[in-house]
């Protein structure tokens, strides 16, 4: 596969991703907003549509430009603005983008799936629809990107093609996981110095409910409604898709696919092994030492693996 | 058999037709033609709004399938689908057995004198076409004197211009033998066709277009440098913002191939490399889109980097085959299609099946004369134009530009031609709620590999606004399918 037909792939389910991710922060924050507007009081603690920034701040240089304090037009900026690299539309128009020259390696489903989300964003009802109701705006933004990795998992040959979109797709993920978590407990707090539970559960709600894990959450753990047990969750379970760990996995197999070595032969590549480190990591991890050594702590560790797990793969793969 | 005013009668899709000079589905005396007859049966049944609404699903499938094509403008390209008209053009099967015959041996006619011309020169010598007027021709490339092609084809792939004149003769308008496109459109405007409107197709025999993509291969590998069993071959694109990318990337699909652009590309050892997730690998075909100035920066233009540096090397050296070869541009020029006639029967020993347009050449007394006492009557294109530019369209044009082409004709009588005024063929067209009559071409493309293959049909492109007779897509052209019936509705 040609060298840059591959870095193309490994965006455009990037950009998906981070494009669907985004939709659910941003949905998440609008509910945020309306919940929590009269617990707020006059605590220290920003609103939640603030903290949607901080969560995009670490990926790029990220300039704040409008007043924050417009809770309608930061929403509104972050989904329609195109000349801002950060909102939904840009993401996926650059995710188009690139299909758009990867047309022939993409199946035709999913290229016109991709085709048609870009299309139904651009369009003048696009906007009504989000005035309308943001809530279902996302909500099919979501389900279209959904609708995109779910063609290409469903109409395209296990080859290099369809790793190179796996790993993208995947690496994106954890990426976006640890932001959130970063910037949610740093805001609600860790211990008891937080604001009051009242407040808190409304975030870890919307947390879970952001990363579909409400009501999977509550299957496993109950009413309990603690950090450790969402970290315990987003970060180490084994089998929901939107755990780390669980992320790492699926990226990892998809290297092996594209270097295609099988089981026993699992460190062909240095992106391999950064990743397989990352992998162990999550998989022996202790719980307490964790929280020990400051959550945020592990979380850049877990950023930074994935920013060289890619680097790897540039010098392997793209830079030819 | 319905005439037209017993149509305009029965429907209101036909209630403002009115045929103009010659016109594809109606006789001078009104009467609908045998082959049309059934399609126009189904379309009195048709009622105007079903018509809008699938015509409306047909845009639609295009657009989201991303069947554009890029129309530069202001700042950034615009896509754009090429305007899909339903109404199919129809060709019966004899009518098409002469356009096939006619198609082949000009395309064989053609490529072996593009193949003279870089060798013996024999017809030059024989003072059939005029030395100057090749050896000036813009298309023709001197680095290419005295190689070897594979299997002495150049033309590989060409699309030729027809139209039909005021009786119905089908005229050839122009060659394109470098890198003609619309293919794909042809391909998607069966395939929407068949999904929109399935029953239009009902007793009908059509002709099956679907092995386009295995032929364009098949004939790929026949043409691979000397001795390769199982050559690799790519599809060259200039990359995403040429207007034409959607063919490319269809083209390279449809063959299973990769798609590549020139940064993608290396010259190592004298050969021609791509640069791919597991390093470089071999490149034997390269079906390029990317016309000869830009292929190679150390041969032509300095400043392309849509080509590999060492690209014409290595065809030179028969490393890699080119399809189209270089310097085809030398047969499709306008200075030497006049001549095109007389190269058919130097070559084959035979008549044109297929007729040029009638076409004055200044350098010529008596042609000179005619054309400077008919300016404006006639159209006069600069041999080296193209798109338009450097042309006189005479009886659209005013006093002063007549004025300027004739100091132009007279100053340089090599640079010029000049051909009456043709009134294209007019075919029903789906224009708001009403069927109109709009100018149509065609173009067919041929493939030059172990045999010449014709794909049945072609590009019908359709000049929407009225009265026009421009049907280039970047100036309002739409498009329809083609449908050539089998032998047994003839």
């Amino acid at each position: 596969m040609l060298s840059r037909v591959a870095e193309n792939l490994f965006w455009i389910s990037r950009y998906v991703e981070r494009a669907e991710n985004l939709a659910r922060v941003l949905n998440d924050a609008f509910h945020l907003e309306l919940d929590a507007a009269g617990l707020h009081g006059d605590s220290e603690v920003k609103g939640p549509l603030d903290q949607v920034l901080n969560v995009l701040a670490g990926q790029d240089r990220f300039e704040l430009t409008w007043d924050p304090r417009e809770s309608e037009g930061l929403l509104t900026n972050l989904t329609f603005d195109s000349t801002r690299s950060h909102s939904l539309l840009s993401m996926i128009s650059r995710a188009r983008e690139n299909a758009r020259a990867t047309q022939d390696t993409l199946s035709p489903e999913s290229w016109s799936q991709l085709n048609q989300l870009y299309l139904a964003l651009t369009r003048s009802k696009s906007r009504m629809q989000f005035e309308a109701s943001p809530y279902r705006f996302y909500d099919r933004v979501k389900r279209s990107c959904i609708l995109f990795h779910a063609l290409v998992d469903s109409t395209m040959p296990r080859n290099e093609a369809f790793y190179f979109l796996e790993v993208g797709r995947f690496i994106e993920r954890i990426d976006m996981i640890s932001r959130v978590l970063n910037v949610w407990f740093s805001a609600v707090g860790e211990g008891d110095k937080s604001p009051d539970y009242s407040l808190r559960l409304v975030y870890w709600t919307g947390l879970l409910r952001s990363c579909s894990a409400y009501e999977a959450y509550l299957k496993r753990y109950h009413e309990r409604m603690d950090a450790e047990s969402i970290v315990q969750y987003l970060v180490f379970d084994l089998d929901f898709p939107r755990s780390m760990r669980f992320c790492v996995g699926r990226c990892l197999e998809s290297l092996h696919g594209i270097t295609g070595g099988g089981r026993g032969n699992l460190a062909a590549t240095d992106a391999e092994r950064r990743l397989g480190r990352l992998e162990s990591e999550l998989r022996y991890a202790d719980l307490q030492e964790v929280f020990a050594r400051g959550l945020p702590n592990f979380l850049s560790g877990v950023q930074d693996a994935c920013a060289r797990t890619v680097e790897e793969m540039q010098r392997a793969y793209f830079l030819n | 058999m319905t005439g037209i005013r017993s149509a305009a009668e029965s429907s209101g899709l036909f209630s403002r037709y009115s045929p103009h000079g010659f016109d594809e589905m109606f006789t001078s005396t009104g009467e609908v033609r045998p082959a049309y007859a059934p399609l126009q049966q189904r379309l009195l049944n048709l009622n105007c709004n079903e018509l809008e609404r699938r015509h409306r699903i047909a845009d639609l499938t295009m657009q989201r399938q991303g069947i554009t094509f890029t129309v530069y403008g202001r700042n950034k390209g615009v896509e754009r689908i090429m305007p899909f008209d339903p109404i199919p053009r129809i060709i019966p099967a004899d009518e098409w057995d002469r356009i096939e015959r006619g198609l082949k041996q000009r395309v064989r006619a053609l490529n072996l004198f593009v193949h003279d011309v870089y060798h013996q020169r024999q017809i030059l010598k024989d003072g059939i076409v005029p030395t100057e007027l090749v050896l000036g021709a813009s298309g023709y490339r001197r680095e290419l004197h005295g190689i070897e092609v594979a299997r002495d084809i150049y033309i590989h792939i060409s699309g030729i211009d027809l139209i039909r004149d005021e009786q119905g003769n089908y005229l050839v308008l122009e060659d394109n033998c470098r890198t003609p496109s619309g293919v794909s459109y042809v391909l998607k405007n069966r395939q929407v066709m068949k999904e929109v409107f399935p029953l239009l197709f009902q007793q009908y025999d059509v002709q099956p277009i679907d092995d386009y993509a295995s032929n364009l291969r098949a004939m790929l590998r026949y043409v691979a440098p000397g001795g390769i069993q199982d050559p690799t071959i790519v599809v060259l694109s200039p990359g995403v913002y040429n207007s034409a990318y959607y063919e490319h990337s269809f083209l390279a699909r449809q063959m299973g191939i990769e798609l590549v652009e020139g940064r993608d590309l290396v010259f190592e050892n004298g050969q021609i490399a791509m640069r791919t997730t597991r390093g470089l690998q071999r490149i034997d075909v390269i079906y390029r889109r990317v016309d000869d100035d830009f292929l190679d920066p150390l041969a032509f233009r300095p400043d392309s980097q849509l080509g590999v540096a060492g690209l014409l090397g290595a065809y030179r050296a028969g490393q890699v085959t080119l399809v189209n070869g270089v310097g085809t541009g030398v047969c499709d020029d306008k200075g030497i299609y006049p001549f095109v006639p007389d190269i058919i029967r130097y070559y084959l020993g035979e008549d044109a099946i297929l007729a040029n347009v009638e076409t004055f050449r200044p350098l010529i007394d008596s042609h000179r004369q005619h054309i400077l006492a008919n300016l404006d009557k006639l159209v006069v294109k600069a041999v080296d134009g193209s798109g338009g530019y450097g042309m006189l369209i005479g009886p659209a044009s005013t006093a002063e530009q007549r004025e300027e082409f004739r100091a132009k004709i007279l100053a340089n009588p090599r640079g010029y031609i000049a051909q009456p005024t043709i009134t294209l063929s007019q075919h029903p067209t789906f224009i708001g709620e009403h069927l109109e009559g709009r100018h149509v071409d065609l173009r067919p493309f041929v493939l030059y590999g172990e045999e010449i293959k014709i794909l049945p049909g072609g590009l019908t492109r359709v000049a929407l606004p009225r009265g026009s007779l421009v049907v280039n897509s970047s100036q309002g052209g739409g498009s329809k399918d083609t449908w050539v019936l089998g032998g047994a509705h003839s």
